[in-house]
């Protein structure tokens, strides 16, 4: 089990008031599931995506992260867990954009205390593995979408993490451009058996995952995935 | 625990720093002016206090450190006389630790020679004199012991210029004619500059024995003495001697200076100055600091949704403080050493035009830097800690 969730609950506030966002959510992931997470905008979401992979944390409720307690755990014990353990892939790509593709794919390794040659020389290993070998030295805005999606797809994947967490990754991208990260996404799942939690609103995409499960008014239900849809 | 792996390097931080920098060079440069104007007016406000009172001090400088000038005030209560002259045998005999002593009596004359008149002091004194003020002579010598009974004359060197004429300076055996009496020229004095704190102003006046000044002056008094110590602790001397001479002048008051401690008050005086202005260079220094915060502040601002990335990929919030910090030490750095030269080029040539010697006081250096970097790491400390103390998801949501 990579993940088990306990009754958590966030609340988003603002000002005077205290917006309920989730409540009482109970999760169980285990290792190598790919999962969608799917609801209407607002419904709070990403907000579990952003629990989940640590960037914020809940109001009360139990979280383990491949059996550690991470309600308790200090914010450098978070970082070095997103650091090791989690890649992010967003819609918006989250590119540093004055750094180069191959600097921007090496950015968690630094932190992981390697040295600049030899992070860069694992970003371009895996620049290779999503075809980009010939775009290293680019900076971001010199990029389209598809390519800077799969440049930051790179970036997660550099630290070799157990879990890939992906908010609306295709959301910015043409139909086209969107399938074939998805299929890279998909296959990373089949072929390294990663994790994947991807959020999404796209009920047809939602059906390429193992597991879909359906977040209303802050409540989450495991939902049935209409496995006839699934191809590959 | 969760067992987590190496950390970033701090070396690594550093470059990633001088790279955003570099990225942001107008911004970068702006806050740059700031701590340039504030560690340069440091430096350059304490080298030219230094050095001004260095200057100030140099006119003093060449009379030595262990002179006591005795003078004799006048009062209403004791208008005992002063006798004409002194016995230096028995005041050396009274008060040890007296190398040179030379009474002087002061009076102004008119003085001519081979048809040329001038104007001078008449000082009539004794051999020491010479000595004790550091006296140097371009002909001739000094008063001796056997002169008193002699119209014997030194000549100082505006005198001697005014009384000579082109091709025919005065010289060692001329006469002079002081009233009524030739005196013969023994010695001409090198220039020596006036001090506010010896009685006489050599280059305008003439030495004669002091014996002698009763052929040109009635009832002469005696207006002073110069005493040239041999031993270190001149303010025990110089009790001893006002003790001393109060008993041999009839309770006339006795006033013993010691122009070393004049020196040493006038370079209190001239440090605290140049202290003021050090202070003054410090609220530049402030103002640049506040300069560097608000670029920070900025930059923090500007580069949330960058700070955000950084924690999703791994940052520790001391990674990011890090970072930011070593942003503000960098531009305090090249802040303190471009303030450095610039300070060092403004107080050479500042103290070049004013004619007067150029050293680097050795504080300035150290201290304008250190401000600056201290100023830099105080007002970068803000930012870098508001930045880290950012929450992830928050800051990813950042535009």
């Amino acid at each position: 089990m990579i993940i088990s969730l306990d009754g958590i609950t966030y609340s988003h506030r603002t000002g005077e008031q205290e917006l309920c966002v989730l409540k009482d959510v109970t999760l169980d992931i285990m290792r190598g599931q790919s999962c969608a997470i799917v609801g209407s905008s607002g419904s709070g979401k990403s907000t579990l995506l952003n629990i989940l992979g640590l960037l914020s944390r809940p109001d009360s409720g139990e979280f383990h992260f491949v059996g550690y307690d991470m309600c308790s755990a200090s914010s450098d014990v978070l970082a070095s867990i997103r650091n090791q353990e989690i890649g992010f892939v967003f819609q918006s790509f989250n590119l540093l954009s004055r750094l180069t593709a191959l600097d921007n794919v090496a950015l968690p390794l630094s932190y992981r205390g390697f040295s600049r040659n030899k992070a860069r020389q694992h970003a371009l290993d895996h620049l290779k593995q999503v075809g980009l070998e010939d775009r290293v030295t680019h900076l971001p805005s010199e990029l389209s979408g598809g390519q800077c999606q799969r440049v930051a797809i790179a970036r997660a994947l550099v630290g070799n993490p157990s879990l890939i967490l992906a908010d609306e990754p295709t959301g910015n991208l043409d139909s086209q451009t969107a399938t074939e990260i998805l299929d890279i996404l998909l296959a990373l799942n089949r072929e390294q058996s990663v994790t994947l939690i991807v959020v999404t609103h796209d009920i047809a995409m939602a059906n390429h995952f193992d597991r879909k499960l359906e977040i209303r008014q802050g409540k989450m239900h495991e939902v049935a995935v209409a496995r006839d849809d699934k191809h590959v | 625990m969760y067992k987590a792996s190496s950390h970033i390097k701090v070396t690594q931080i550093f470059s990633e720093s001088i790279d955003n920098l570099n990225l942001s060079k107008r911004r970068s440069i702006l806050a740059l002016l700031g701590i340039i104007v504030g560690s340069s007016s440091i430096i350059a406000l304490l080298t030219i206090g230094g050095n001004a009172a260095d200057e100030a001090v140099r006119i003093f400088k060449n009379m030595g450190t262990d002179i006591l000038v005795v003078g004799f005030p006048y009062s209403h209560q004791n208008r005992q006389p002063l006798p004409s002259t002194l016995d230096s045998q028995a005041l050396r005999k009274a008060v040890p630790g007296i190398s040179q002593i030379a009474p002087i009596t002061l009076h102004s004359a008119q003085l001519s020679h081979n048809g040329q008149n001038t104007d001078a002091s008449l000082v009539g004194t004794t051999q020491g004199l010479a000595d004790a003020i550091g006296l140097k002579f371009n002909a001739g010598r000094d008063l001796s012991r056997y002169d008193h009974r002699e119209t014997f004359a030194v000549v100082g060197a505006r005198v001697a210029k005014d009384l000579g004429s082109l091709g025919n300076p005065l010289r060692v055996g001329d006469l002079i004619r002081i009233d009524n009496y030739l005196f013969n020229v023994i010695g001409i004095a090198e220039s020596l500059p006036a001090t506010p704190l010896i009685p006489i102003v050599l280059d305008e006046s003439i030495l004669i024995p002091i014996e002698g000044m009763k052929r040109l002056r009635p009832a002469p008094e005696i207006t002073g003495i110069i005493i040239k110590a041999d031993e270190a602790d001149l303010a025990a001397l110089a009790e001893v001697l006002n003790s001393y001479l109060t008993q041999t002048f009839n309770g006339r008051e006795v006033d013993v200076q010691i122009p070393q401690q004049l020196l040493d008050g006038l370079r209190h005086q001239a440090s605290t100055f140049s202290y003021l202005l050090a202070a003054l260079g410090g609220i530049s220094l402030l103002v640049g600091g506040v300069g560097v915060m608000n670029v920070m502040l900025m930059s923090v601002a500007e580069r949330k949704r960058e700070i955000g990335i950084r924690m999703a990929l791994g940052a520790r919030q001391r990674d990011i403080r890090t970072l930011f910090l070593l942003e503000a030490v960098n531009l305090s750095i090249v802040g303190a050493i471009a303030g450095a030269l610039l300070g060092v080029a403004i107080a050479f040539s500042f103290t070049h035009f004013s004619g007067w010697e150029f050293t680097l006081s050795i504080m300035a250096l150290p201290l304008g830097v250190g401000c600056s970097l201290l100023t830099g790491i105080f007002f970068g400390l803000y930012p870098a800690i508001s930045a880290s103390k950012l929450q992830p998801a928050e800051a990813l949501r950042a535009e």
